[in-house]
């Protein structure tokens, strides 16, 4: 279990300097043309942290540069919370007594009726652990069913094989999210306590499968506050940059969960504030200049709208962490965790265009995929 | 028209392009265009949203007289992909043209030649004016002229990276072979970068992000436009060439003129 991670994941080699950099190191790294990992290091350090400002104007440039004056949004929709995995930190986790939930394809039906009523076109479509009531064919019906109707359809699931993701992409799914949540192995093994998901390897791989199965982009991201911050951040850049290197036609997203201290919630062992967490995103897009970054509703109204372009590329938007929060609200079913950006659609564009950003809801089309003559037909009627 | 583009059986006035992402709005993008003069825009099939006025591109520009929208294929990943996207935005344009695009990696966007030259052999062969969009490759742009495309469009540089005209030496060689008009697309930061496009020879720009990402895009749009149209006076003025040494005013050889005389 508490295997050495491989060689390509290895933060250690660049841990000092995340912890130490001096000032000139910083300095030199945000002037480099060609940011790699000693750069990014750099950045993450505490003597980066006063030069906040600096890390900031560049991340605005690069990302205005590789992704314009814009923000993509996209929706979760959480297809079941039922979760044979006992996870510390989840409120999904198989211990809790909370209301479970699994959508028929009628209640799915109204979901994605609901999510397209809010000018939704990219969903991404999640679940617990791998379990008997919510296997895989039901995350592959469920795509199939997204896909007739919306031009993106991710997942944020449990690991599969490469043929099982090669069946999610002929459904249509078009990227699969999938964060490692710590890659400390040790912390790993003490976050998840049973179930499938204590399988610290086989996650790991899992986006690497996607890619080979020929999903088009991988998503990754560490729950920050699990592990040691730095730890997880370099070996998530290091993850980045390896499936890069791997699958010269895979795109990679990172995304930024963070355990935030709720009042009778779960306590973070390596609490992520604020400021750190922009530090992280900065270093991320200065050296990963053309890398999607995403930020959740997790994070606070205030703290989005500061970050929106500001490194970050896309966003989540109206957010409900309830199975049939869109639509079926008579339906109990617990949270995965708390929303902390309620804000609906119109409120939430209106703050990105009051930033000079255009909300960008539909950035793909079905018609691109082979097998799509229906959906194409659909498209040509609508003009 | 004196000095038209020509693309298939069709003349343009402007030799600016535009494209039309990465605006802060559709109405930052409208107003960019109408500054531009441009008479050929590009737009990506993926953001085409019928029915979503505040998402959909098309049908603003759509609205605009005198405009022909050019589809491009940005997105697709092969040729399978392009030649279906393709097809799609003829359906939804009504136009013959579209910009061929093929970018399998989307990090850094750089365009596949083996997939963008079998997607051309299809889309030539159903009747589209293709404009692909290809690396700077002089064999290439021949290859792409032979199958039938009414351009051919090297890049600069890498789209977006705003490092101006980094292929230079190839373009010049591609812009001397080709018997098609050479767009130059991606990369150009600066309407000077345009200006030299033309005066090397280029027969016009396609322009996106120099202009979306300026501080004021209708003002940097007509920047272009300007730059455009100087350099290619320039180019037909003649530019005077240029030398490495001094030239004399009394020249060294002066005293060969008088014949075996004296």
């Amino acid at each position: 279990m508490s295997a050495a991670p491989a060689d390509w994941l290895d933060p250690l080699p660049w841990l000092d300097l995340a912890r130490v950099a001096d000032p000139s190191m910083v300095e030199r790294s945000l002037r480099a043309n060609e940011p790699g990992v000693r750069e990014f290091a750099a950045l993450l350090s505490p003597a980066a942290a006063s030069r906040m400002e600096a890390l900031a104007q560049r991340a605005l440039a690069l990302t205005r540069r590789h992704f314009g004056r814009a923000i993509s949004l996209y929706a979760p929709l959480y297809l079941s919370n039922y979760c044979p995995a006992r996870c510390t930190y989840c409120g999904f986790s198989a211990g809790l007594r909370i209301a479970r939930h699994k959508l028929t394809p009628a209640e799915l039906e109204a979901e994605l009726s609901a999510l397209k009523d809010l000018g939704i076109e990219e969903v991404l479509l999640l679940t617990g652990d791998r379990a008997t009531v919510a296997d895989y064919p039901f995350v592959r019906d469920s795509v199939r069913l997204a896909a007739a109707r919306f031009p993106n359809v991710a997942v944020e699931v449990f690991p599969m094989s490469v043929d099982e993701y090669r069946g999610l992409s002929v459904a249509g799914c078009t990227a699969v999210t999938l964060y490692q949540e710590t890659y400390d192995p040790v912390r790993y093994e003490h976050s998840h306590l049973s179930g499938p998901k204590r399988d610290y390897h086989s996650r790991l791989d899992a986006p690497a499968r996607a890619l080979a199965g020929g999903i088009r982009v991988a998503g990754l991201g560490a729950l920050l506050g699990l592990g040691e911050p730095r730890f997880d951040l370099l070996s998530l850049f290091q993850h980045a940059t390896h499936l890069r290197r791997t699958f010269w036609k895979g795109g990679v997203a990172i995304s930024f969960p963070r355990l935030r201290p709720e009042p009778g919630g779960y306590t973070a062992a390596f609490p992520v504030d604020q400021k750190f967490l922009a530090q992280a995103i900065f270093a991320f897009r200065i050296c990963l200049p053309d890398v999607p970054l995403l930020l959740s509703t997790r994070e606070s109204p205030r703290f989005r709208d500061g970050m929106a372009g500001v490194g970050i590329s896309k966003m989540s938007v109206a957010s409900r962490t309830t199975v049939g929060g869109y639509d079926l609200e008579t339906v109990p079913s617990g949270q995965q965790f708390d929303i902390n950006d309620h804000r609906g659609v119109t409120t939430f564009c209106a703050a990105l265009e009051a930033k000079g950003l255009q909300p960008v809801f539909k950035n793909w089309d079905a018609a691109y995929r082979e097998d799509t003559a229906s959906v194409r037909a659909g498209n040509a009627r609508q003009i | 028209m004196a000095d038209g583009l020509k693309l298939g059986d069709r003349i343009f006035s402007s030799r600016l392009l535009l494209g039309t992402g990465k605006f802060s709005s559709t109405d930052a993008m409208i107003r960019a265009v109408r500054a531009s003069g441009a008479e050929l825009v590009t737009v990506a099939l993926r953001r085409f949203h019928p029915g979503r006025p505040v998402d959909d591109v098309l049908a603003p520009l759509a609205a605009i007289e005198g405009l022909t929208l050019v589809p491009n294929t940005s997105g697709a990943r092969d040729a399978g992909e392009a030649v279906r996207a393709a097809q799609l935005g003829r359906e939804l344009c009504g136009s013959p043209f579209v910009k061929l695009e093929i970018h399998p990696n989307p990090h850094h966007l750089l365009p596949d030649p083996i997939e963008t030259y079998e997607a051309a052999k299809i889309l030539v062969g159903e009747g589209f004016l293709v404009l692909p969009y290809m690396p700077a490759d002089p064999v290439l742009a021949r290859r792409l002229e032979d199958l039938g495309c009414a351009a051919v469009m090297p890049l600069g540089a890498a789209i977006g990276s705003g490092q101006g005209l980094t292929t230079m030496s190839m373009l010049k060689l591609i812009i001397r072979d080709a018997s098609v008009p050479v767009i130059v697309d991606a990369g150009l930061r600066s309407p000077s970068d345009a200006a030299l496009t033309m005066e090397i020879g280029g027969d016009a720009v396609l322009v996106n992000s120099a202009i979306a990402a300026a501080e004021n895009p209708e003002l940097m749009a007509s920047a272009f436009a300007a730059a455009v149209r100087a350099g290619r006076d320039a180019w037909k003025a003649g530019l005077m060439p240029q030398s490495d040494v001094a030239v004399a005013t009394s020249p060294l050889t002066g005293f060969l003129a008088g014949g075996e005389a004296g």
